[in-house]
């Protein structure tokens, strides 16, 4: 807690450790909830299908902000693991038939596992090889879904039912809303107290130094596996819940490129903190929908455009957006978010 | 045993490629402790501005080629001027992260100028066969390898005996008593940028002259990778003997194995390599191992 609001005051741990602490926070985070839970009243299924992209990026986020923000772990593949997420839901409930909540849990699982097998050599290697580690895993994961048509359809992908528990079927992108929302603020609800347990303050001091962790008796192998767990189970999710809502999959939609583009929302949002993640994820979403929208308005206003505006507009713009970040603001949008509630409080005497 | 040949033959030319294009990184890596993980782009965009400058602008050859080059300069020097040097000193997860970001940027660039998905370039070595037994080789693979051989020597001259050179060698040894003495850093930062990129613009030049410009280009410049890691982050030597050996196994592997698994075998291999090296050998085979201190 960097700052409170002048005049609150803890009396005891229990308020010292409460997340929503004054009654101004309450009021807004309880109109904030009520605000997203009531969009489909007022929002057409344009901005609905761009809030459920954004729940669903939110989960993956959250889960590599958990690996590279807390852990320091970092995993340029995070793409793959979502694919071995959203193939492991779409071949259980496709193939086998097994009801939503088994398939979304089992591809959690899938994903954990496997980011469990690319995660061991984090225990010799760190920095720069781990990044090849996982670019490396990113390649033989679609690869391997490439090539294994039988299981995974390989180029031309697979259609997924509609999720489904119990009689009721998602089936519109009002009810897709709910689900994903709600799994998406528990994700975040979760890994913002993570950070507050024994388990976030050991990922932090592997972060900040494995080595003088290690001597302080925090168990290298163990804690990095479960950053890697973890980080990967909620890809897994991720993956399920895009291949239930964009009712197909296909290697095409978890490129390299992408893996490179989750990395980047969390520097643009702010590494290793709870709110990093969503700003990061609304923003670049933002952005892309922005890009769509002005496009087609710039090829018409400027005919002399090269063929390919359209699609190679928005990669630029992202690069460049990442680099941008880096030099002027790497703690990025969340730091800023902070020094403004600072300077804030203190009006009229900030500095 | 013909096919042997060939596969053998093959396979070391397009290894010798990747030895180039992961000297670039090593040079790179060795004066600024930069990882540069936007090889794979780089080589691309590199390869589709010399199909602009052969097909697109029916240029001949001597005058394209230079072109291209002068590119690259410009290119390396761009990139370190403008992304790297503020970043200077920063976090490691920054650096790797920046060079990610350009990678993405050049992605684009690329989509926006080249749309269309494959191209090729027009031949420049000569393709007639040459047959050695019963195997029969294409020429070009000899020019090929000639001509990567042509580079690592003059490289290595140049390292060896240029001032340039050997400050840059000082560079990767003690970056303080470098500037202790005097020598500018940033400058040497900035020549060995350029360099990668003229290595990787030879490099882009000569693998897609052989298989054609497509984004699997990409793919080839991060397998690339599997040589830096397999010869040791920071070794020249390492670059130079690692090449072949993934470009034979990729052969060999690609030739040998696609009956028996899936087809395609050979796109893998080098990432396959990669791991099976960090998780039992992650220094390498001429990688200084670091020891590390709180």
């Amino acid at each position: 807690m960097s700052s409170l609001p002048c005049g609150v005051r803890n009396y005891s741990y229990a308020e010292d450790m409460a997340i929503v602490r004054t009654r101004t926070q309450w009021v807004l985070f309880v109109g904030f909830l009520l605000l997203l839970f009531t969009a489909p009243l007022y929002l057409g299924n344009f901005w609905l299908n761009k809030i459920n992209l954004i729940g669903i990026t939110l989960i993956a986020a959250v889960g590599l902000n958990i690996l590279i923000g807390y852990c320091g772990q970092l995993s340029i593949g995070h793409a793959g693991f979502i694919a071995v997420g959203a193939y492991t839901s779409t071949i259980l409930s496709s193939k086998l038939g097994l009801p939503f909540p088994v398939a979304l849990l089992s591809a959690g699982l899938m994903a954990g596992a496997i980011g469990l097998i690319f995660g061991v050599p984090s225990m010799r290697v760190k920095g720069f090889y781990l990044a090849i580690t996982s670019i490396a895993a990113q390649f033989i994961i679609i690869w391997i879904i490439r090539h294994w048509t039988g299981m995974t359809g390989g180029n031309y992908g697979l259609t997924v039912p509609y999720a489904s528990i119990g009689g009721f079927i998602f089936n519109t992108e009002i009810r897709q809303f709910y689900l994903i929302i709600g799994i998406a603020a528990l994700c975040v609800f979760f890994s913002k107290n993570i950070a507050r347990t024994r388990l976030g303050r050991a990922f932090i001091a592997i972060r900040d130094n494995d080595l003088a962790a290690e001597v302080m008796g925090v168990n290298l192998f163990y804690y990095k596996l479960l950053a890697f767990f973890i980080g990967c189970f909620l890809a897994g999710i991720a993956g399920s819940l895009l291949a239930y809502w964009t009712g197909t999959v296909s290697p095409d939609n978890f490129r390299f490129t992408d893996s490179i583009l989750y990395v980047g929302m969390l520097i643009i949002g702010g590494l290793g903190t709870a709110l990093g993640p969503i700003l990061g994820v609304v923003f670049i979403r933002l952005l892309d929908v922005g890009v769509l929208q002005l496009t087609p308005a710039l090829q018409s206003a400027f005919p002399g455009m090269p063929g390919g505006f359209t699609t190679g507009i928005a990669p630029m713009l992202f690069g460049l957006v990442i680099i941008m970040f880096l030099i002027f603001e790497p703690r990025g949008i969340a730091h800023r978010w902070e020094l403004f509630k600072a300077s804030y409080r203190l009006w009229p005497f900030s500095y | 045993m013909t096919e042997l040949t060939q596969f053998i033959v093959s396979g070391l030319a397009i290894g010798m490629v990747y030895s180039l294009i992961a000297l670039g990184f090593a040079l790179i890596w060795k004066s600024s402790s930069v990882a540069n993980l936007a090889l794979g782009q780089i080589v691309l965009l590199l390869s589709w501005f010399s199909y602009s400058m052969l097909v697109e602008a029916h240029l001949p050859v001597w005058a394209a080629v230079p072109l291209v080059l002068g590119f690259a300069v410009l290119l390396g020097w761009g990139i370190e001027r403008f992304t790297l040097r503020p970043l200077i000193a920063q976090p490691i997860l920054s650096l790797i992260a920046v060079t990610l970001g350009i990678g993405y940027f050049i992605d684009g660039l690329v989509n926006l100028k080249w749309p269309q998905s494959t191209g090729a370039l027009p031949r420049i070595f000569p393709t007639d066969t040459i047959r050695l037994g019963h195997a029969v080789i294409s020429q070009e693979y000899l020019w090929v390898a000639g001509i990567c051989l042509v580079v690592f020597l003059g490289l290595t001259l140049f390292y060896k005996y240029h001032r340039m050179g050997i400050a840059m060698r000082a560079t990767a040894d003690d970056q303080m008593a470098v500037q202790a003495c005097g020598i500018p850093v940033t400058r040497i930062f900035s020549m060995s940028w350029i360099f990668a990129c003229v290595v990787a613009a030879i490099g882009g030049i000569l693998i897609s002259s052989i298989g054609g410009i497509s984004y699997g280009l990409v793919e080839t410049g991060l397998g690339a990778f599997s040589v830096v890691i397999l010869g040791g982050l920071d070794s020249f030597v390492g670059a130079m003997v690692a090449g072949p050996i993934i470009g034979l196994a990729e052969s060999l592997g690609g030739g040998y194995l696609t009956p028996y698994v899936w087809s395609g075998i050979r796109e893998i291999v080098p990432f396959v390599i990669i791991i099976i090296v960090i998780m039992f050998k992650p220094y390498g085979l001429f990688g200084e191992r670091r020891i590390e201190r709180i």
